[in-house]
């Protein structure tokens, strides 16, 4: 039973993983564009 | 067509004579795997012969990346790649010719190592010999194909020699499992010939199939 | 300014803009998602019956299988955005096969760490030669080659079709290395311990079935999210490289 614990736990780990990396990138693009917006001003 | 890739062919295998370098760097690499592998498995003792179809895989492998790295990255110097694409040549015969300049080389790099390999290991060869030239030339044919067409494609960048066996091994797979069962198959209980055939039969099918492959896309690896 | 550049930068903001506003789709996207993973471990978990000769550890299974299904279409997906990116030259050809290798690598990564792990469960070994679970790992070494090609340096263009040249051969490949690794195993290793953790057992149960497709469904939809979302972010990454390059050739002059 433990196993399909740590079996469900690293799959939702794995995709949980990825989306914060989709997310760092997506904050990341953010701040360049208001920085951008700024350079404009 | 083939009169060009025949004329890239003599180019390369000419400017290789002529210093032999890279020949002579593969074959003692190939020496050198010998050594370590001595070192690594115990040559006296009989289990050890179990392994050594896989050494003779592992060899060729890695002396053909050495060799497959050099044929474009030579390319790379003086821009002759460049030259080489603007020449009323197909994209195809530029890959025929550099695998048949390839492909000699590897086996020249065979028939040289693969001796000193059973001498050091005292391995005693018990017939089927034809059989094993058959599944080395064919096992080499479709490995220094596609190795041929994943080196044009990673001498695009700057890390090429680590791209390229990235790119190699995962590709070249099912040749090399097929191949190693085959050598298995022959050097040991040649009775079992009729599966040492359909591995064989295996490594044809790839081997056409990404020949085929390569020649088809090598116009998109190779555009200005 | 220049007028090239007052141009970029209204594209820039605009398509920022839209990709807030025109949100309904990712918005649908996600929803159903996460009713659809609910909706799997409900079945996973409560409706479907127990097996028989493995007990509860079965359940990995359902995932297990799912995500190889996802991964193997997200690598479909790139081989035919691939093929599609070498006949027309589009952008977002290359930006879609990306993406979807991207997570395509993902999902095989789940793949290949639930199997070690039903694996210990079932057969007290953390690895087994058979032949799905080595293609996957093979599998993944592709991708990751793709990968690799993709972050290259250099221009765009030529990283992305020597990358989609990849994709195709890749892809190809994937079938026969499944067929030489299968034969390998059934001929020095005769699948001791039953059916291989990938076959479905000797009779799979209709409840399992219906837990199954729920799950493949699950997973295909978050696929879709995922792969929606990485293309709207890639897009706009790219929009801003253009403007900081157009930007940058403004100041020069």
């Amino acid at each position: 039973m433990n196993f399909v614990y740590g079996a469900y736990s690293v799959i939702w780990l794995i995709i949980f993983g990825y989306m914060v990396i989709l997310g760092r990138r997506q904050n990341k693009l953010k701040k360049e564009i208001e920085f951008l917006k700024q350079l404009d001003r | 067509m083939i009169r060009s890739a025949l004329l890239i062919a003599k180019k390369d295998l000419y400017s290789e004579l002529k210093t032999k370098q890279v020949l002579a760097t593969m074959i003692i690499f190939a020496g050198l795997v010998i050594l370590v592998f001595s070192f690594a498995f115990d040559p006296a003792n009989n289990t050890t012969k179990a392994v050594i179809p896989g050494v003779i895989w592992v060899i060729i492998v890695f002396s053909g990346i050495l060799g497959l790295n050099r044929s474009f990255i030579s390319e790379q110097r003086n821009d002759t790649m460049q030259g080489l694409m603007i020449a009323p040549l197909d994209a195809s015969s530029i890959f025929l010719g550099k695998f048949l300049a390839n492909f000699s080389m590897i086996l020249v790099v065979e028939l040289v190592s693969l001796p000193f390999l059973f001498l050091l290991f005292d391995f005693k060869m018990y017939g089927g010999f034809g059989y094993l030239i058959l599944v080395l030339v064919i096992g080499s044919f479709g490995f220094i194909s596609i190795g041929t067409f994943l080196a044009a494609l990673a001498a695009n960048s700057k890390s090429s020699e680590m791209l390229l066996p990235l790119l190699l091994f995962p590709v070249t797979s099912p040749i090399l499992i097929g191949a190693v069962q085959a050598t298995k198959i022959i050097l040991t209980n040649i009775e079992k010939l009729s599966s040492a055939m359909a591995w064989i039969q295996l490594i044809s099918a790839y081997d056409v199939i990404f020949f085929v492959l390569c020649f088809i896309l090598i116009d998109y690896v190779l555009e200005v | 300014m220049s007028a090239n550049l007052e141009r970029e930068k209204a594209a820039l903001l605009a398509g920022q803009s839209a990709a807030e506003k025109a949100s309904l789709v990712p918005k649908i996207l996600f929803g159903t998602t996460v009713v659809s993973i609910l909706a799997s471990i409900y079945f996973i978990f409560i409706f479907s019956s127990i097996e028989k000769t493995m007990g509860v550890v079965q359940k990995i299974f359902y995932y297990h299988v799912a995500s190889a299904w996802c991964a193997f279409l997200a690598f479909f997906v790139t081989f035919i955005f691939s093929i599609l990116f070498l006949a027309k030259r589009k952008r977002i050809f290359d930006t879609y096969a990306y993406v979807s290798a991207e997570i395509g690598v993902v999902f095989t990564t789940i793949v290949l760490t639930t199997g070690p792990i039903w694996a210990k469960s079932s057969w007290n070994t953390w690895w087994a030669w058979e032949p799905r679970l080595t293609t996957t790992l093979i599998l993944w070494f592709i991708y990751m080659a793709y990968i690799m090609i993709r972050q290259m340096d250099g221009v765009w263009d030529k990283k992305a079709r020597l990358a989609s040249v990849f994709g195709i051969i890749g892809f190809i490949d994937v079938p026969i290395v499944f067929f030489a690794i299968r034969w390998w195993q059934s001929k020095f290793h005769p699948i001791v311990f039953g059916n291989g953790p990938s076959q479905k057992g000797g009779g799979i149960e209709p409840n399992m079935l219906v837990a199954l497709l729920v799950s493949i469904t699950a997973l295909t939809l978050l696929y879709s999210y995922l792969l929606q979302k990485g293309v709207t972010l890639e897009n706009m990454r790219i929009k801003v490289t253009q403007y900081k390059e157009k930007l940058r050739e403004d100041l020069e002059n």
